[in-house]
């Protein structure tokens, strides 16, 4: 029997805890993640984010607590669950025999797809990830990447509700980051789910509308970067992009507030600021004396906080 | 229902696998060359009994190597997350493993046992004892390569390593592969039967010991 969950709610983590012997790799886990959220999961290597993951799609029983997806209990209803699942896990392998079209076979009618549609979605598949050239050749052939591709594509292919992703964009060169981060945003907007780790800030920046970050198999903090942002003041630092070369900087830094102009490139200037200065009045006043100095602005943004800044803050407490 | 193609799936790996190529070349070879090495099989063992010893005990102990190795070895390297994460059950997974391989082998036996036969029917004609022979082997083969399938089944599964699986093959399975032997060792009459029934009620067990270990193992 389904539970009955919040109206856009697809999974919920209800107090989750995992013990392995004497360790606790997950204490009191809790999160919602809505339908069509792309949930961003960060933290240190051995903080409890594969545990989660596997918990999550029914590998490993939780010792306590409850999980819900699309209303569905997890461990007890695993077989409603996994009709909506799609999971790539952090090193994907295949059985040394099987060819890309055989293992995308296998798994697309293991999924519950049927025979006509399977072909056409192969194709669809290969031609997304660029694999069209090694479909008939076999996997344990193909380069760390490659494999990976078809990894996702597995995970893909049979359109899932809810795709589970553990470090899903490493081992790629960044074009084909890129790509797969442009196939998850479009995923996305159709309405998918896509939970996944990462340990490349930038892409969970990128692309993820809500971020949860973990540590010690606690949840440190979750929401969305803004939210995660806001608990961490500006920084006191601007940065200002001209549309010709900087010069005459030095009347600038006799500004009262302004501790230092640093020239970063041509026509970017990064302005620090004293810590006791109010941004919004020096930002005024710099504005006016750039107007006076006729320099033409194409950018001036006050530096906030970056995501690595964030996570590093509140893995060592700051927050 | 998964099974038929989780069965199917794995017989395609299976037989392409070199293993099987030699179950299915070598053991008919090997049993030519038994005929060769000793042409009149008359007044002692035929060719047909001694092709089914062969095939079972040569068979059956590669097929239980064959599958402990490849079972341990995929779960090492986490080939089963992408197949338990899908709507299968546990079980289907394991039988079907275990099938595959049963079926190859059967074909192996089949296939050197038939050869024995021929070679035994152009020796000494058509007579009662070879037919009767030939089904008390072909008995003997599928029963004692069921349960060193069944055995390297269980040991793949429950193993934690390739060596310790290779070790309990060696020292395990094959001793328990030759327990359907004793009702012709023990004389009993009509000895087939209870082969059978033997081979059935411990390949049973064993198979129900490893869905079960596999059932509880977490990935």
């Amino acid at each position: 029997m389904a539970k009955s969950v919040g109206r856009n709610d697809l999974l919920i983590f209800e107090g989750i805890s995992k013990k392995y012997k004497d360790l606790l790799a997950l204490d009191n886990v809790s999160f919602k993640i809505e339908e069509g959220e792309i949930f961003g999961y960060i933290g240190p290597n051995g903080a409890g984010k594969t545990t989660t993951i596997k918990i999550m799609v029914g590998l490993l029983r939780q010792s306590q607590g409850n999980l819900y997806i699309s209303g569905y209990s997890m461990p007890d209803e695993k077989d409603k669950v996994h009709k909506l699942l799609g999971y790539l896990p952090q090193e994907v392998a295949f059985q040394d025999w099987r060819t890309v079209d055989n293992a995308l076979t296998t798994f697309g009618k293991l999924s519950g797809l049927e025979k006509d549609a399977i072909d056409h979605r192969i194709e669809r598949s290969l031609d997304i990830f660029n694999l069209s050239d090694v479909r008939y050749k076999k996997i344990i052939e193909l380069s760390g990447g490659m494999v990976q591709k078809v990894g996702l594509a597995q995970a893909l292919l049979h359109n899932p509700k809810l795709l589970v992703l553990d470090e899903p964009l490493a081992g790629f060169d960044p074009e084909t980051r890129y790509q797969v981060k442009q196939i998850f945003k479009k995923l996305s907007k159709n309405g998918t789910t896509i939970f996944f780790s990462s340990h490349i800030l930038s892409d969970v920046e990128d692309i993820a509308t809500k971020i949860g970050i973990i540590n010690y198999g606690h949840i440190m903090k979750i929401g969305t970067l803004d939210e995660l942002k806001s608990h961490f003041p500006l920084k006191h630092e601007i940065e200002i992009v001209l549309s010709r070369n900087a010069g005459r900087l030095n009347e600038l830094s006799s500004l009262k507030g302004v501790k230092s102009i640093k020239q970063t490139a041509t026509n970017k200037l990064l302005v620090q600021l004293d810590s006791n200065t109010d941004l919004d009045d020096i930002a005024h006043e710099l504005l006016q004396q750039f107007i006076k100095l006729d320099y033409r602005i194409r950018s001036f943004n006050p530096v906030s906080i970056s995501l690595d800044e964030v996570y590093l803050q509140y893995l060592r407490g700051g927050a | 229902m998964s099974f038929p193609l989780l069965f199917k799936d794995e017989l395609n790996g299976f037989y392409k696998s070199k293993v099987m190529i030699f179950l299915w070349v070598g053991l008919p070879l090997m049993t030519i060359l038994l005929h060769l090495w000793s042409p009149d099989t008359r007044g002692s063992i035929s060719l047909t009994s001694l092709s089914a010893i062969v095939v079972s005990s040569l068979g059956g102990t590669l097929a239980a190597v064959m599958l402990s190795v490849s079972i341990i070895h995929e779960k090492t390297r986490r080939v089963y997350d992408l197949f338990l994460i899908r709507p299968i059950k546990r079980w289907e997974l394991v039988i079907s493993k275990f099938l595959a391989v049963y079926v190859c082998l059967i074909i192996a036996s089949i296939l050197a046992i038939t050869l024995g036969m021929a070679i035994d029917l152009f020796n000494t004609g058509l007579n009662e004892t070879i037919l009767n022979n030939a089904l008390q082997s072909f008995a003997i083969s599928i029963s004692m390569m069921a349960v060193s399938s069944a055995a390297g089944t269980l040991i793949g599964v429950a193993a934690p390593s390739v060596l310790v699986g290779v070790i309990l093959v060696i020292y395990g399975a094959n001793q328990i592969s030759s327990i359907p032997l004793l009702p012709n060792i023990m004389k009993i009459s009509n000895p087939t039967p209870f082969t059978i029934i033997l081979g059935a009620i411990i390949s049973c067990v064993l198979l129900a010991t490893a869905v079960l270990v596999f059932n509880k193992k977490q990935f």
